[in-house]
């Protein structure tokens, strides 16, 4: 589906001396952090159906949905390409990325062997994948880097 | 007095330390405990007791009993006797006025007792009332543990961490070593905890001491106290060896300090080379406690008496002292001086997790104890606990007339005999009237005895007095330690940071944070009355409902009708429960065929988005769900200017023919692609922008580059209420339908069916109780939001919205009325400020009734 | 199992479908969701008494017997 192009970041075009700038929602809880990689402008398409495609760069998330993860750019021509439902979820997930085990467990609950899995994290519902990338609504991705920034004290 | 150095001790005598009592220097070893360390000195009163402050000493030397307790660095209730000395620590005694030694409070003990038996405070201190809070302040500073230092616990950080085991081990004595050790040899991962910090040698397994278990929940969950850090454990099987913990006799004098368990002294002798005493009587009933004799004796101890109570269990005993300290014990009548009297009888399993978890305690009359069995899938109990304790045999409930049963909570035997008589006899009122068992010790020391007591008193036997239910947390633990980090998640817009930089006043609105106002409310509106706004509403929950069975389900699901909204068309919606109760609204576009786009309140998204997904896992439908509520920034853009202002961003039409109002179109606005709605919650011509959220700072600039200026919440409020249009949960409550609401004309009751069409058919048949209409106030007054509304001096309704228009030149709002007053131009009164002020019904929006504004 | 009325229900049998539950000892079936997670929603049947699920079924999908871990 080329259409919902509302939704995809992807899409924007520089238009008569004006240039769309995107922004991560973690950009400010990010600044002067360190050990957190910010993965919120990554291309993201959920992916909807009896049997998702197993594609290499897919997380499985339950069933009959899985998260790709993409250049940026090529989103727009692989919603077009994947066959069933598939939606621009770029702009929907903010994300991190992680190498820290001991942080891990004390942020969340999950089985960290049992990877990719769904559950809560830093107190927010998130996709947690190896290791260890974190995705959550963009909205509370403010909220989730400071509690992340929070617990990497009691670690140090 | 310290004995020559001993085989098995824990102390390094190459390490001095010293810490401080009560100011002065007390020199010790890297090894020693603050308690043992203080005895060494030649210290033997430790404590005052809780109720009667009777001078009490050393014990149990394992963690287990009250008496120890001191209050060190700040931290109240330390056990001192497992507690490492550290260089500089203060230690101070707690709950005594004046000093351990000489208790100014001790008068309690002494011309006291008669006023205060067991639960004295049910039948005094209530009249008179105005006293409450003299006996309040009377009662806390003369009896307690230790007092908290409040400054210390805002500024102490706890954390907590998960871990994943395949073995837990509970208790690092030899029982809990051999099995962590079996584990780790077949290759499992193990983590052993033990109560105490202990010494152990390498081993091939993780250990963490001190470290308390607090509980075994479902699933294998086991949270361990290890000081600031709080270890949420599951575990794939729980070894339960907490061992077992030896049981004071009870007897007249049995508190004076001297008197100790066999396995207090015997720690004193082995681990930190001090002389417990000079002479010692000792009564035990199993072969581990009478083998004290044996360290006594090494250390220099004369032992003048020793009873083995499996054989003769004598039916008196009698300790004397003097101010507090034994100076003899007389057994049957013959009477022996000794300064040290090591008594117990059987010692007890510390089954207490293995009931949490599920295990069944019952009684072994042969041994005199009580014993798990019966233990769930995947816990086991090894060693002591599992009552691996060589030959025992029952001991007497008394040995006298009289004794302490419960030292935390100074409970007398006579405590326990009058709570019976006054009918309390089940051994679970007996705790709760009386307090045993309810202190620091939490029954170690004091629920078997309690339960022979009673057992004896009620001529019964202790399988039919039962044990109490075992419950969590097994030890104290701080209440900051559980609560560990306090993260609260707040929702942002990807636009938040541009409101906090203007320095708009943000509240709360659920889980969002948004603006209220940027410094002057009603400015806002006029500026959205005359020329053009910007609101973030980006926290709109926003779903997209798409598939061939799209319409099917939108119609099984609102009250409005779906099937005939055009493709490119956009309808005010409200959802209604099974009750026929208004649960949320919003608007409903349809952008094709099969595709359209929904939004909710902000508040409601999450309920909404839940709804929707559970009726289509009960329908199975062929459409998808997908929650757009973060993917997407919204702006609405407002005023008579909004046309001009966008036309110069964007290529699609704006002209009124072209976008009609409730039109929706795609299009690009500063090359952001945007779905456009043309909707008007605040009665002025506007766009609502709905685009992907990484442009939400861009296109907010553009928008206030070209001279929109921004509106919060309040001014939102007072546009939206000047058209009378509703917000949900403010407007209606739980118990509000559409037809009550004034929005008759949503339920389309020709339509098959509906959720919530049975129960809108009855309301409409009953006639509704009260109707939801605007008014505007006689003389301006605005009334609060929740106001009554009075009629013959009775309530008869509320206000739900109120505030002064400057547009419409009134105090105008809307309010729940009885329907016979809710007609055009009908008087009511309104309670203000204890006055009653006049208003007037308006069935139509205040301002620009016939929409020309919105519609332009 | 509590069923939807179907058809026109009076008032009661309406209020007792809305309002009324049966207090169950025993095993119920029950619907759940991942909200933390990926938000699905599926039909338990759960013993009240013990806490163990015997059954579990996803809409739609072919039928799960409850995991043992």
């Amino acid at each position: 589906m080329t259409e919902l192009a509302f939704l995809s970041p992807g899409a924007a075009r520089a238009d008569d001396g004006l240039t769309p700038r995107q922004a991560s929602p973690l950009a400010r809880a990010l600044a002067g952090s360190s050990g957190i990689r910010d993965l919120s402008l990554l291309g993201k398409i959920e992916l909807r159906g009896e049997d998702p495609p197993a594609l290499v760069d897919a997380i499985r998330i339950t069933p009959d949905r899985a998260l790709l993860l993409c250049e940026p750019e090529r989103c727009a021509e692989l919603l077009e390409t994947l066959p069933g439902f598939a939606v621009d979820m770029t702009g929907a997930l903010a994300g991190i990325e992680l190498q820290d085990e001991a942080l891990m467990r004390r942020l969340t609950d999950l089985d960290l062997s049992r990877l990719p899995a769904v559950g809560k994290v830093a107190g927010v519902p998130a996709i947690v994948a190896p290791r260890y990338r974190i995705f959550f609504a963009q909205e509370v991705g403010h909220s989730v880097v400071e509690t992340v920034r929070d617990l990497q004290q009691g670690l140090a | 007095m310290r004995l020559p150095p001993q085989p098995d001790e824990l102390l390094d005598r190459s390490h001095e330390v010293v810490f401080f009592f009560r100011g002065e220097p007390v020199r010790a070893f890297a090894g020693d405990t603050i308690g043992s360390a203080l005895f060494a000195s030649g210290r033997r009163v430790f404590s005052r007791s809780f109720k009667y402050h009777r001078p009490r000493g050393l014990v149990c030397c394992s963690g287990g009993c009250p008496n120890c307790m001191l209050t060190v660095d700040g931290t109240p209730n330390v056990r001192s006797c497992v507690e490492p000395v550290r260089d500089g620590a203060v230690v101070e005694p707690q709950n005594v006025l004046g000093s351990l030694d000489r208790d100014l409070l001790s008068v309690v003990d002494k011309v006291g007792r008669p006023f205060t038996p067991v639960g004295f405070y049910y039948r005094t201190m209530i009249r008179p009332r105005r006293l409450w809070p003299l006996y309040e302040k009377v009662l806390r500073n003369v009896a307690g543990l230790g007092r908290i230092d409040k400054h210390r616990g805002r500024t102490t950080r706890y954390d907590a961490e998960h871990r994943r085991v395949d073995v837990l081990v509970i208790g690092g004595g030899r029982s809990g070593l051999k099995a962590a050790r079996a584990a780790a040899g077949r290759g499992e991962s193990v983590l052993l905890v033990d109560e105490n910090a202990r010494r152990f040698g390498a081993e091939p397994f993780e250990i963490v001491a001190p470290g308390r278990a607090l509980g075994i929940y479902e699933g294998g969950l086991v949270p361990i106290d290890a000081g600031r850090l709080l270890l949420r454990v599951r575990a794939g099987r729980i070894v339960v060896a907490t061992g077992a913990v030896e049981q004071p006799l009870v007897f007249p004098g049995n508190d004076l300090v001297g008197v100790m368990l066999p396995d207090g002294a015997r720690r004193l002798i082995r681990d930190f080379a001090v002389k417990p005493g000079e002479r010692a009587v000792v009564l035990a009933a199993d072969d581990r406690a009478l083998a004290v004799v044996e360290d006594l004796a090494r250390a220099g101890v004369e032992t003048v008496a020793s009873i083995d109570l499996r054989e003769h269990d004598p039916s008196e005993i009698s300790a004397e002292g003097r101010r507090g300290r034994l100076h003899a014990v007389s057994i049957e009548g013959v009477p022996h001086e000794c300064d040290l009297l090591l008594a117990a009888g059987a010692p007890q399993p510390a089954y207490s997790l293995l009931a949490q978890a599920g295990a069944r305690i019952s009684y072994d009359a042969d041994r005199g104890i009580f014993v798990p069995s019966e233990l769930p899938e995947g816990v086991e109990a090894v060693g002591r606990v599992a009552g691996d304790l060589g030959r025992l045999r029952p001991t007497r409930a008394c040995h006298g007339d009289g004794g302490f049963v419960c030292l935390c909570e100074d409970v007398a035997v006579k405590d326990l005999e009058r709570a019976l008589a006054e009918g309390f006899d089940s051994i679970e009122l007996a705790k709760r009237y009386t307090t045993v068992t309810m202190g620091p010790c939490q029954g170690r020391m004091c629920h078997l005895p309690s339960i022979r007591i009673y057992a004896h008193a009620q001529g019964t036997d202790e399988a039919a007095i039962g044990t109490t239910t075992a419950r969590p947390p097994w030890a104290p633990v701080k209440l900051g330690l559980l609560a560990g980090r306090t993260h609260e998640p707040a929702k942002l817009t990807a636009i938040h940071h541009r409101h906090e930089e203007l320095g708009a006043d943000i509240i709360w609105t659920g889980a969002w944070r948004r603006p209220h106002s940027y410094g002057d409310a009603p400015a806002e509106a006029k500026n959205v009355h005359d020329a053009v706004g910007v609101i973030d509403v980006s926290t709109l929950g926003k779903l997209l409902v798409a598939g061939p069975d799209a319409v099917e389900f939108l119609e099984r699901l609102y009250p409005n009708r779906y099937a005939d909204l055009k493709p490119g068309r956009v309808r005010y919606g409200v959802l209604s429960t099974d009750a026929g109760r208004i649960m949320d609204d919003g608007t409903v576009a349809r952008l094709d065929d099969e595709r359209f786009y929904v939004t909710t309140t902000s508040t409601g998204a999450d309920s909404v988005l839940g709804w929707f997904e559970w009726w289509n896992a009960v329908w199975q439908l062929d459409v998808e769900i997908v929650n757009l509520t973060g993917a997407l920034a919204a702006l609405n853009v407002a005023g008579p200017q909004a046309r001009e202002l966008l036309a110069g961003l964007t290529a699609t039409d704006l002209a009124a023919g072209g976008f009609k109002y409730l039109d929706a179109k795609e299009g690009r606005v500063a090359g952001v692609p945007c779905l456009m709605l043309r909707i008007g919650f605040v009665g002025e011509l506007g766009y609502e922008l709905h685009f992907a959220s990484p442009y939400g700072e861009y296109l907010w600039d553009v928008l206030l580059e070209r001279a929109a200026k921004p509106f919060g919440l309040e001014a939102q409020r007072i546009l939206r209420l000047e058209k009378q249009h509703i917000i949900v949960g403010q407007d209606t409550d739980s118990e509000s339908n559409v037809l009550d609401a004034n929005m008759t004309w949503i339920a389309k009751l020709d339509k098959d069916d509906f959720v919530g069409k049975w129960a809108i058919e009855h309301a409409q048949e009953r006639g509704p109780r009260e109707l939801l209409v605007g008014f505007v106030m006689a003389n301006g007054t605005v009334p609060a939001e929740g106001g009554q509304v009075v009629r013959d001096g009775r309530p008869s309704g509320r206000v739900t919205s109120a505030r002064w228009s400057e547009r419409v030149g009134k105090a105008i709002g809307l309010a729940w009325l009885p329907p016979d007053l809710a007609e055009e131009d009908a008087t009511f009164e309104i309670r203000v400020n204890g006055r009653l002020e006049q208003a007037r019904v308006r069935l139509r929006p205040f301002f620009d009734p016939a929409g020309e504004r919105l519609k332009s | 199992m509590t069923r939807r009325p179907r058809g026109a229900p009076s008032l009661r049998e309406l209020t007792d479908y809305v309002y009324f539950r049966n207090n169950v000892a025993g095993v119920q079936r029950e619907w759940w969701q991942h909200r933390f997670g990926c938000e699905l929603w599926f039909l338990a049947d759960r013993d009240t008494r013990t806490n163990e699920v015997l059954r579990v079924e996803v809409p739609g999908a072919a039928e799960v017997k409850a995991p043992t871990a």
